[in-house]
């Protein structure tokens, strides 16, 4: 079998022959699944790992607690930024990631904005890039 | 010297007497494919962005006596034996040789990548990790085409790898492979992979409902889990690492497109994640457009090797789709019908072509159950399927 790949290798000006494709492609397929699977299972355990530590958290508050007052502590050694430029800052945490600075978000995620944005292209048949969205906002029931 | 010879001379000079040359034919017929490509770029909207520059690279290359591209730097005998001179490209080379050295060198796709994985979210495929699965299914495309490719004869281990890479559904990848196993090939195949991924919307749905029963269309989906910012942010790390220790030569494109990722998830690069989203990306387009449709010169291109590649990249896109959605109905039994397989045809990775169509097909069946943000996770994971896939041709035809 290994004969059919080495000629296929070796010879790169000969036309491929059928056989040696069907046995490099049964290779390559299961590595792409190799590869892929490897790194389903590492998002999986990174996930797991995430999940896990806030079900530890929530379940033992007081070591949250802790967390918060080493971060306190920790916030203590950073220089604090002008006063000034505080509210700025605040308005740019309302921003949506990657936007020029004009849609926000207000009690709305990301990913939701973004479904949104993509639902009404769709529905207007129109490309993303030509619509303008200024804001998107949660109505509360 | 009489103004009778000076208008001869002229005469002589313009392109309109080269075309009575021996290849003037082929250079015509080439300038009205080009101009073919242009109505289908500006007036049918195929992947304008890029179909345009190739359109015009392709007019400007096949205008005698421009000089603008001179395919022996790159394909000829000298080149192939010794490799490229980029001395004599720079010193001697028109404007779109020069430009063509990014895509020679395999910079452009990178960078394109880098800009593709800066307006990339991760985010669907990290809530459900089997979205890996179907982005892997889909690449079975990639391989019954080098299959294919090889039971004609036709083609060397080189251009069948390059050929069955169009099956990913995603240009910067093809471009990068071609250029290193088949340059000779990388117009038509470009043209393939461009041109078809803008009839995505016309080329899959059929195959979905054939596919699939009207049950599992209306699968509805419910939604994942939340992902945190840090996982976000681990994962282009992640899989930079370990893809790239697996797979070597896939580093180049998987590193550029988790850079690009990671610029973006940070949350304090948001000038950099910008640049590579908007102003890198258009300038890389444009280059990387013009550039490849240069290459497109009639000798090369007007060959029934080009008619073999538009058939088999065509096959290569309808069994990409059928392999995604057939693994996608396995996954439907399997999760006893709370992953609706119509998300398997996204596997293939024209971001965000093919995610759309499963949620417009998926609407058509289940008015309010909105598949899109399902289909982007088998739709982002091929991206990274495709780019596994061409490293291991890159590995095994490359050496």
């Amino acid at each position: 079998m290994s004969g059919f790949v080495l000629s296929a290798i070796l010879d790169k000006e000969a036309p491929l022959k059928a056989l040696d494709a069907l046995l490099l492609a049964l290779i390559g397929i299961v590595i792409v699944f190799i590869v892929l699977i490897a790194l389903m299972l590492l998002v999986s355990l990174v996930g797991k790992i995430f999940d896990g530590s806030e079900k530890l958290q929530a379940k033992h508050p007081e070591w949250g607690e802790k967390i918060a007052a080493f971060k306190a502590k920790m916030m203590f050694w950073k220089k604090s930024k002008p006063e000034e430029e505080q509210p700025e800052a605040e308005e740019a945490k309302q921003l949506a990631a990657g936007t020029c600075g004009e849609l926000t978000l207000i009690n709305c995620e990301e990913r939701d904005a973004a479904m949104i944005m993509a639902i009404v292209a769709d529905s207007l048949n129109t490309p993303l890039n030509e619509l303008r969205f200024k804001s998107i906002k949660r109505v509360e029931e | 010297m009489n103004i009778g010879e000076i208008l001869k001379n002229l005469w002589n000079d313009s392109g309109f007497h080269l075309f009575g040359g021996d290849s003037g034919w082929q250079s015509i017929v080439m300038i009205v494919i080009a101009l073919f490509l242009l109505y289908l770029g500006i007036k049918k909207k195929f992947e304008p962005l890029l179909l345009v520059g190739i359109a015009f690279g392709m007019l400007l290359t096949n205008l005698p006596g421009s000089g603008l591209f001179h395919s022996e730097y790159w394909t000829g005998a000298d080149a192939v034996a010794k490799g490229v001179n980029y001395l004599d490209v720079l010193q001697h080379g028109g404007l779109l040789d020069i430009l063509y050295i990014g895509v020679k060198t395999g910079v452009y796709p990178c960078l394109i990548f880098m800009g593709v994985g800066a307006m990339t979210d991760f985010g669907p495929m990290l809530s459900r990790p089997s979205s890996l699965i179907l982005g892997a299914a889909a690449q079975g495309g990639i391989y019954l085409v080098l299959i294919l490719a090889a039971a004609t004869g036709m083609f060397t281990g080189g251009e069948a790898a390059s050929i069955s890479i169009i099956a990913g559904a995603d240009g910067p990848t093809a471009i990068f492979l071609t250029k290193t196993l088949a340059p000779q090939l990388l117009a038509p195949i470009a043209v393939a992979a461009y041109s078809y991924m803008a009839l995505i919307p016309l080329l899959q749905p059929p195959f979905m409902k054939l596919l699939t029963t009207k049950k599992e269309r209306m699968a509805v989906m419910t939604s994942t889990r939340k992902v945190s910012k840090k996982e976000k942010i681990i994962f282009p790390i992640l899989v930079t690492i370990v893809v790239s220790l697996l797979l070597p030569s896939v580093a180049p494109l998987l590193g550029s497109l988790m850079f690009g990722n990671l610029l973006k998830e940070c949350g304090v690069t948001e000038r950099l994640s910008d640049t590579a989203q908007n102003a890198l990306m258009n300038i890389v387009t444009l280059f990387l457009g013009i550039s490849v449709g240069a290459t497109a010169v009639g000798a090369t291109f007007l060959t029934t090797k080009t008619l073999l590649i538009i058939v088999l990249g065509l096959a290569g896109f309808v069994l990409a789709t059928v392999c995604g959605l057939l693994i996608g109905k396995l996954l439907y039994v399997i999760s006893k019908g709370k992953i609706n397989p119509l998300i398997g045809s996204a596997g293939v990775s024209a971001v965000p072509m093919a995610a759309r169509v499963s949620n417009t097909v998926g609407l058509q069946y289940n008015k309010g159950n909105y598949l899109l943000m399902h289909a982007m996770g088998p739709n982002v994971a091929g991206v990274i399927g495709s780019a596994v896939a061409a490293g291991f041709l890159l590995a095994v035809f490359g050496a």
